[in-house]
């Protein structure tokens, strides 16, 4: 790789260092990248707000929908066999 | 807790279960499978639930396994399709040079419970538009957390193409988002 990257190669640079540990050569070379590049700094930010927004397991307050009336009924016909046993 | 308290767990905790499943299954059969392996397994696994958790979070707990197996039995089932890496979708965003064809807008930075749950719809929206085993592989990682190196050994692919399939799936989440409302309307 060249002393900088292009957009495109610090979009992976940027996703990969998400899941690992980025070497230190290409950590560097990201970060340079980002400093001066307005965008590939607001996709590296957007990555991290989307596992944000992911995790956040508590639904409780979720509207979408539920079980289905016949989903439900089967599941506690499955349950209840298994008592049964 | 005792076995009465079963049909309890599906009334009480089943659609929460069933919403959790569905974010990560993408398709409302799978979720229901998930829900009532999860229910049959807790079941069995009562005697061992020492009351320490709240029922909805040892459920939670055990539906995360069953999620991550029904992905895995998935994934073995897809035939993985010559285009699945969406490489011609991927230059489509990039000049020739590299550079972004399209400038990217910052995202607002929601607090309402109004409008995180709205955003959270759009999000699991364009998840379920994501090729299959790219949708898979995506909800493992970041909704599920599993550690890339799992995730590849779960689903038997090579470090690489599982790479791939990540930062093709964050790629076309970030514009399918953009072009959903995440976008800040005449951002600062």
């Amino acid at each position: 790789m060249k002393w900088m990257p292009t957009c495109k190669e610090t979009t992976e640079l940027a996703s990969r260092a998400m899941d690992e540990h980025l070497p230190f050569a290409s950590r560097l070379s990201m970060h340079l990248h980002l400093a001066i590049c307005k965008n590939c700094a607001i996709f590296a930010r957007q990555l991290q707000e989307m596992r944000r927004l992911f995790r956040v397991e508590t639904t409780a307050n979720d509207d979408a929908p539920g079980l289905s009336p016949e989903a439900r009924q089967r599941i506690a016909n499955e349950l209840q066999n298994k008592l049964d046993t | 807790m005792n076995t009465l308290d079963a049909p309890r767990w599906l009334a009480d905790h089943g659609d929460y279960l069933f919403r959790v499943a569905r974010r990560q299954l993408h398709t409302d059969e799978l979720a229901e499978d998930a829900v009532q392996e999860t229910l049959l397994a807790a079941l069995s696994a009562q005697a061992r639930y020492a009351g320490d958790a709240s029922p909805r979070s040892w459920l939670t707990g055990i539906l995360k396994h069953k999620i991550v197996d029904l992905i895995r039995r998935q994934v073995r089932e897809i035939e993985i399709p010559r285009d699945a890496d969406g490489e011609e979708a991927v230059d489509r965003l990039f000049q020739q040079d590299g550079h972004w064809v399209e400038p990217l807008r910052p995202w607002g930075n929601p607090q309402r419970e109004a409008e995180l749950s709205q955003l959270r719809r759009v999000l699991d929206d364009c998840a379920d538009r994501l090729k299959p085993v790219m949708a898979q592989v995506f909800s493992l990682r970041e909704v599920a957390g599993m550690e890339t190196e799992a995730i590849c050994k779960e689903l038997n692919i090579t470090p690489t193409n599982c790479w791939v399939l990540l930062h093709r799936a964050r790629l076309f989440m970030r514009q399918c988002l953009e072009l959903n409302g995440f976008a800040k309307v005449g951002a600062a």
